[in-house]
């Protein structure tokens, strides 16, 4: 599903080059529920930026779902992204003056599908995660939970094979939040494949498979380690 | 095309929500049309107007005045020889006394009516006092009738109330004096001036103006065969082509010279008189094109800054939609789409405004009514001054990495 070869990322600046990712190697298998852990700054995010195709990388090779999509151009990244990923942010990211409805709806107008089938994918994904009846809110109408679930269901409208998601607890109360942990995992078990990125160790806990990231490389990847097992890495 | 990529619901829906900025720029766009289209309106009225051809040649003739002051000075015998003398100079095509010059803003203005008689309708018109070398110094058209011969020409003294028996009309006064008929009715028939004067009109000419620009009659002008006995004259030179300018001072001194009692002064070529009598329509066409284009170029940067602004406020926003699948294009059409809508508001109220100031001007000012084009023709150009305005912010907000939906700044 994911295969990352030897991939660099260095961030440089006239002073500085900083090298976030080396040598990165992970394989995450279809299906796969992927917790990504390890210390501020060590390229958790960079990880997901380039697992997501937000970014470029320098080095090494990455396919995904059996594409080699290293040296894509940014117009075919983009429509990857749009079919076949998934993404889930810390803050949510909702655009504040469009209502739920349209929010899902984002991604679906760039997919390039009807107006019935758009509609469709909308109130089932809304449905999914709870929200069918608050279709015509505003995200500033909703909690942090609610905000966050419309999220998934935006992630989700596009049947993804692949969701990422970075921190997505990071801004809710522990019952908010282990709500959302349930309604991912509950997408998991449809069979989509997660790689989740988070500070939480006791969330990172709850997903099958725990990576930990340490200055840019993958430092233990394996069936899920303990709070200390990571900490003693 | 796929529709579904043409955002134009969720887009207006969000400007509804957040309408203040956008309100203002349709409002902008709105003001700027509506003095836009209607400075246009009148600058292309003007330039028309200034356009219109006096029906003389204008290019190769020159006027001056002379004045006599010495006691024993006689106006007859030096007009006579004045006419002699510039009409033998080389270079010079024809040469008559005048009492007025087309546009130069001072003539004299007589009425015409069909029927003798007091408080009938009549017809206000320039009148010109030439001889028989008029038409031919003037460069006008007889297109019917004859030209007048030495025996019409009478001298006209001082005061005197009389008019000579013939006159030459114009085209277009022919048509206002007898609307029901076709212009050639004029010819031989009796006109009256100062309501009982009979005058048979013995020619018709194409064309000739008046000496007032902006009268609604340009073209209302009577021609007649008189000389004046007047201490001060004008006259009137055509020169042959291309030697105006050389035979101008050559004339003057000649004219000096030879009579002592009288002064040469005023001397002037049409095209500088032309000029000088639409130096104000020349002027209002340059203040309003200034306006116009200093308006354009406000409103452009206020979309522009609007724009601008809305894209550094939504740099998350846009990375976002970037991370769900935005291509860059996607992101240039959204901005391009939004100005549109905005756009749309502006020239729709734009319109209304425009046609509102213009019932405004026509009732104030007597201008004419929008020709139905212009408001269409404004729409587009604020249409696409709005257009090329947003490309650039819209392009930057392109270049926004759609890694921005994940930096937590």
């Amino acid at each position: 599903m994911l295969k990352m070869t030897d991939v660099k990322k260095v961030f440089r600046t006239e002073l500085v080059e900083t090298h976030a990712l080396r040598d990165f190697n992970l394989q995450v298998n279809e299906g796969d529920f992927v917790a990504v852990t390890g210390p501020s700054g060590s390229g958790k995010t960079t990880f997901l930026n380039i697992a997501g195709l937000l970014e470029t990388f320098e080095g090494g090779q990455y396919e995904l779902d059996g594409q080699d999509v290293s040296n894509l151009n940014d117009k075919a990244r983009s429509q990857l992204r749009n079919e076949k990923i998934g993404f889930i942010f810390q803050s949510f990211n909702l655009i504040p003056d469009l209502n739920l409805f349209d929010n899902v709806d984002v991604p679906l107008r760039y997919r390039g599908f009807n107006s019935a089938e758009r509609k469709k994918r909308i109130e089932e994904s809304l449905e999914m995660v709870g929200l069918a009846n608050r279709m015509k809110h505003l995200p500033s109408q909703l909690s942090g939970g609610q905000q966050q679930r419309a999220a998934i269901a935006r992630a989700l409208a596009g049947q993804p094979r692949f969701l990422l998601a970075d921190e997505p607890t990071g801004n809710l109360d522990t019952k908010m939040a282990l709500s959302v942990l349930e309604l991912l995992k509950t997408i998991n078990d449809f069979g989509t494949t997660i790689v989740m990125v988070t500070h939480d160790q006791h969330l990172a806990e709850q997903a099958k498979r725990n990576i930990y990231v340490r200055d840019g490389k993958v430092s233990e990847s394996g069936e899920v380690v303990s709070l200390e097992n990571a900490v003693n890495a | 095309m796929n529709s579904s990529k043409w955002e134009i619901g969720p887009i207006f829906r969000a400007l509804m929500r957040n309408k203040v900025g956008a309100v203002l720029i349709a409002i902008q766009i709105a003001v700027t049309m509506t003095i836009v289209v209607n400075s246009i309106f009148i600058i292309l009225e003007r330039a028309e107007l200034m356009k219109r051809d006096s029906g003389i040649d204008e290019a190769n003739s020159f006027y001056l005045t002379t004045t006599g002051f010495a006691t024993d000075f006689n106006a007859q015998s030096t007009t006579t020889e004045d006419l002699e003398a510039i009409r033998n100079t080389p270079g010079v095509l024809d040469a008559i006394q005048i009492n007025a010059i087309p546009t130069s803003g001072s003539g004299w203005s007589m009425s015409f009516q069909t029927e003798a008689g007091e408080g009938l309708e009549d017809e206000g018109a320039a009148v010109y006092m030439i001889d028989e070398n008029g038409l031919n110094t003037l460069d006008i058209e007889l297109i019917a009738g004859e030209n007048f011969t030495p025996s019409d020409i009478r001298w006209r003294a001082p005061g005197s109330p009389d008019w000579p028996e013939t006159v030459i009309i114009t085209k277009a006064l022919s048509e206002s004096l007898f609307p029901d008929e076709n212009w050639q009715f004029a010819l031989g028939k009796t006109i009256f001036i100062s309501s009982n004067q009979p005058m048979i009109v013995k020619g018709i000419v194409d064309k000739i103006q008046a000496p007032w620009v902006g009268w609604s009659d340009l073209e209302h002008t009577v021609l007649v065969p008189e000389k004046t006995l007047f201490n001060s004259n004008r006259y009137f030179i055509r020169a042959e082509p291309g030697q105006r300018d050389a035979i101008m001072p050559e004339i003057e001194e000649m004219l000096a010279s030879s009579n002592k009692g009288r002064i040469i002064r005023g001397m002037r070529t049409v095209e500088e008189t032309r000029e000088r009598s639409y130096r104000s329509d020349a002027a209002m066409i340059k203040i309003l094109s200034t306006v116009m284009v200093i308006l354009t170029i406000v409103t452009g940067l206020g979309i522009v800054g609007l724009a601008s602004f809305s894209v550094n406020r939504r740099k998350k926003q846009i990375g976002t939609r970037r991370a769900l699948g935005a291509s860059q294009s996607a992101i240039v059409r959204y901005f391009m789409l939004e100005n549109f809508l905005i756009s749309t508001v502006g020239v729709v109220l734009g319109a209304g405004l425009t046609i509102g100031l213009n019932v405004l001007l026509v009732n104030m000012f007597s201008l004419p009514a929008l020709d139905w084009y212009f408001v269409p023709a404004g729409m587009l150009v604020l249409w696409l001054v709005g257009q090329i305005a947003v490309f650039g912010p819209a392009k930057k907000a392109a270049n926004i990495p759609p890694a921005m939906a994940t930096r937590t700044v």
